[in-house]
């Protein structure tokens, strides 16, 4: 095992372990003398909150020296859970009373639960974009689609003159010209579904009985096309949901900012001279 | 759209000379002295005139006594004449680094860094006003006007050290400027000082190019000096006493395949795939093993017969050897010889040293102690398939998948010393990297996250820093250049004429020509209409703290730079 996997899969979670256990042991012990521990956990959490979302502007700080984002994330995901268990504390094990209260702690776990649904992604998507090959930068999509849609429909074209007939040209307008026009199938490629490329394809081939043998080639590269096609809808919807994730994640973050400053003037305007 | 902005003259080669000082007087000099007073100047074509070589590409550099000229490590450009005054040479053991003065170059300090938040240009390729950008403002070429080292107390310094004379008339520095490798020892000015003539290799390029006296005789002591060199780097070449090193020395050959300026060729193979069976070989498997091969520049691929094709078990860089295993296995075994297990085939251009192996059995051999022999070769490595689940172990080193084998030495990636490896597994396509590569350099992306991919590995399309970097060969400025400490590749956008002959040499895709605005966005034209260009590319972030940015932007860790000249770092990262 190499000490980058140490690191992962030991030291942090062991670590992230002990500190848990220390704290709650330490908290639990503490709580009964000091009824105002929740102060002392609130302000952590909101330090810890802060924290983490420095790891944004690091990223935005790229020329600086400040650690490897690598660093940086793995931080922040094992920071993130122990923030989980504080926020727990703060709450002093109870459901939050109250609309305000209610919908701070939402926005927690909102974005604790949008946190860990990005680290899932992070892991499990690329591995499927990988295995569809194809490999295209997102902004590349609509010139490689319009790339795929001219090839297709000069490859049907072309064969009309010496077909004598417009079987697969009539077939490609039918079926095949929206699929080509733009992108498709977002559902059943986030899902992991090939329902709707065996169903083209399935299409593809029943009309094969009215084709003669140069038409059945074309078809045949038809076939081909359509696959780099939903290959190529594959990237679009799986890049979008893993550039679109942080666009819930950093909102609700900031959300859960404002709320949390609220929260604090408030609890200080009528905490009776907890100050 | 901007409008266009005011005509400019195109950048020519000559428009940033060597140096500004030297004088038409210099020049009348220099003709007359050897070699140059025997050239043929008729010889030279008009674009390059031999006079118009020496006013512009060389210059004429006072040392004084003690004055460090050249130093061991450093990567330089140009050679040099001694024409006054002697110059000591330093032979192994060299000086310390420190006591040289050499050391890393400056990077922008963290207010100079965090400046980039505000001041970086809102437009695309803007060209700076003031002196250089990015890489040129520490990539600078040795020698340049940066106050010299000077060692005092030369006599007692060299009283501890093994040195040899340059005398007047002779030429040094040649290896590191025509082999694009750093310089191999330490030379300095001695106690009554020196005039030394300075000649960039795009200069040295010409001159030899055009007079063919000059270029046999630069072969000549380039060969011969290093032989010297190299041999020394031998891994056992410790064990040998002074007797059996001239032994060795003597019955030694060096011999080149290929032409140094291989860059068409190689950007062809690149291009074409062109597999093992089409190169030329320098030995074949299944031959008597006769000699051992060192390679000394360029790149060998190691191959073994497999089926009807040639299986890629390795490729050999600077310093590896070939031939030595079988031959210490035929000494400690006569009565069980063994052939040469596999061939070793030319990529491009390859430098090797050959040692007969009657010098290796008589001389080194029995010199060694036997723990440092070879083991014994076991010869069932041939029922081997490619598509084992498991690399075999083989002694040369193929510790990675037989595809991956074939994948680097197929697009000629072995010779990248910063690839830039992606692993697509990991990689969530966010684009961090080319952000951080585009804010660290004014905002625009030096590098394509996009190129060759095998499985999950991508190489992506970022400057390699090869350690044999072919785009230097066609630049006719010297705008493009190793970073004298670290030997990066990197371009000095002053000198850049935009000729597009490091774009068109790189065979990765690597280098890109960009139009050039000024600070309020218009493209920079030339008084001809056209755009002016500049050639752009990876910089490995070198005046920032903590290495390439595109590296640590990573959050996933599937952005590695890794050298490929051997396979260690990749099978690291790959194994991480």
């Amino acid at each position: 095992m190499t000490w980058s996997r140490i690191q992962s899969r030991v030291l942090y979670p062991a670590s992230l372990l002990a500190a848990g256990a220390a704290v709650v042991w330490k908290y639990l012990r503490a709580e009964p003398a000091h009824p105002r521990m929740v102060y002392l956990t609130g302000w952590c959490l909101l330090g810890l909150v802060l924290v983490l979302t420095v790891f944004n502007a690091r990223k935005k700080l790229a020329f600086l020296p400040l650690l490897s984002a690598r660093t940086w994330l793995r931080t922040h995901s094992w920071l993130g859970m122990f923030a989980g268990l504080l926020f727990v504390m703060h709450l002093r094990w109870r459901m939050p009373a109250g609309p305000f209260d209610s919908v701070l702690a939402a926005l927690f776990v909102a974005v604790t639960l949008s946190g860990i649904a990005g680290w899932w992604l992070s892991r499990a998507v690329p591995r499927r974009l990988t295995g569809a090959g194809g490999e295209v930068p997102y902004e590349r999509i609509p010139a490689v689609l319009r790339g795929l849609r001219e090839r297709a429909e000069s490859l049907v074209v072309a064969g009309i003159p010496a077909a004598g007939a417009t079987t697969l040209a009539d077939f490609y307008a039918a079926r095949l010209s929206g699929f080509f026009a733009r992108p498709a199938n977002l559902g059943p490629h986030l899902f992991g579904s090939t329902s709707a490329l065996n169903a083209l394809l399935a299409d593809l081939g029943n009309v094969e009985r009215y084709l003669n043998d140069s038409e059945k080639k074309a078809a045949q590269q038809l076939a081909a096309l359509v696959r780099e096609k939903d290959a190529l809808d594959l990237h679009r919807a799986m890049q979008l949901v893993l550039k679109g994730w942080l666009f819930v994640h950093i909102p609700l973050t900031y959300g859960l900012l404002v709320f949390t400053a609220a929260h604090v003037v408030i609890v200080y305007s009528y905490s009776g001279g907890a100050r | 759209m901007s409008p266009p902005a005011p005509s400019l003259n195109r950048p020519r080669r000559w428009d940033v000379p060597f140096s500004s000082d030297m004088s038409a007087a210099d020049v009348e000099r220099l003709l007359g002295l050897a070699p140059f007073r025997d050239m043929d100047p008729g010889g030279f074509p008009r674009s390059a005139q031999l006079a118009d070589i020496l006013r512009n590409d060389a210059r004429l550099r006072q040392f004084k006594p003690g004055e460090i000229i050249v130093r061991e490590g450093d990567y330089g450009t140009s050679a040099f004449m001694v024409l006054a005054g002697t110059a000591e040479v330093v032979l192994g053991p060299g000086l310390p680094p420190a006591m040289v003065g050499r050391r890393e170059p400056a990077r922008r300090g963290l207010f100079r860094a965090l400046a980039r938040v505000w001041a970086n240009p809102s437009e695309d390729e803007v060209a700076r006003r003031s002196g250089q950008s990015g890489a040129a403002a520490v990539g600078r070429v040795e020698g340049d006007s940066a106050p010299g080292v000077i060692l005092q107390d030369i006599p007692r310094v060299l009283s501890r050290l093994r040195t040899a004379t340059i005398a007047p008339g002779d030429v040094f520095g040649e290896i590191a400027a025509l082999s694009r490798m750093p310089r191999t020892a330490t030379i300095l000015a001695n106690a009554d000082g020196a005039e030394l003539l300075e000649i960039r290799w795009q200069g040295l390029r010409d001159l030899m190019r055009y007079d063919p006296q000059l270029r046999t005789f630069i072969d000549g002591i380039y060969r011969e000096r290093a032989l010297s060199t190299y041999l020394d780097e031998l891994p056992f070449m410790r064990f040998l006493g002074p007797d059996a090193r001239k032994r060795l020395m003597d019955a030694t050959q060096f011999e080149t395949y290929g032409d140094y300026d291989w860059s068409g060729d190689y950007k062809q193979l690149v291009r074409s795939g062109a597999t093992a069976a089409q190169e030329p070989t320098i030995a074949v498997e299944g031959d008597y093993p006769n000699s051992v091969v060192m390679v000394r520049a360029g790149f060998a691929r190691v191959t073994q017969r497999y089926g009807s094709g040639h299986r890629t078990l390795n490729y050999l860089g600077s310093g590896r050897m070939y031939g030595f295993d079988e031959i210490a296995h035929n000494w400690r075994q006569p009565e069980n010889r063994v052939d040469l297990q596999h061939t070793l085939r030319v990529i491009g251009y390859t430098h090797v040293l050959v040692i007969p192996a009657a010098v290796i059995e008589q001389v080194v051999l029995p010199a060694m102690p036997g723990a440092m022999l070879p083991p014994l070769i076991v010869s069932d490595r041939r029922s081997r398939a490619p598509f084992a689940a498991e690399p075999d172990g083989e002694p040369t080193g193929s510790r990675v998948s037989a595809e991956v084998m074939e994948f680097i030495t197929q697009n000629r990636f072995f010779n990248g010393t910063q690839t830039m490896v992606i692993d697509l597994d990991h990689c969530t396509r966010c684009d961090d990297c080319v952000r951080a590569c585009a804010q660290t350099h004014d905002n625009n992306p030096r590098f394509l996250r996009h190129g060759p991919i095998l499985n999950n590995l991508m190489v992506a399309q970022a400057c390699m820093h090869c350690a044999d970097p072919i785009c230097m060969i066609g630049c006719p400025t010297g705008a493009i250049h190793r970073d004298t400490f670290e030997g990066d590749v990197v371009i000095n956008p002053s000198s850049c004429i935009g000729c597009s002959a490091c774009a068109n040499n790189c065979p990765y895709g690597a280098i890109r020509m960009v139009e050039i605005r000024d600070e309020a966005g218009r493209i920079l034209v030339a008084s001809d209409g056209i755009p002016i260009q500049k050639a752009t590319k990876c910089d490995l972030c070198i005046e920032q703290f903590g290495g390439p940015a595109c590296e640590r932007a990573c959050p996933h860790d599937a952005l590695k730079r890794v050298n490929l000249n051997t396979l260690d770092d990749l099978v690291g990262w790959l194994k991480r």
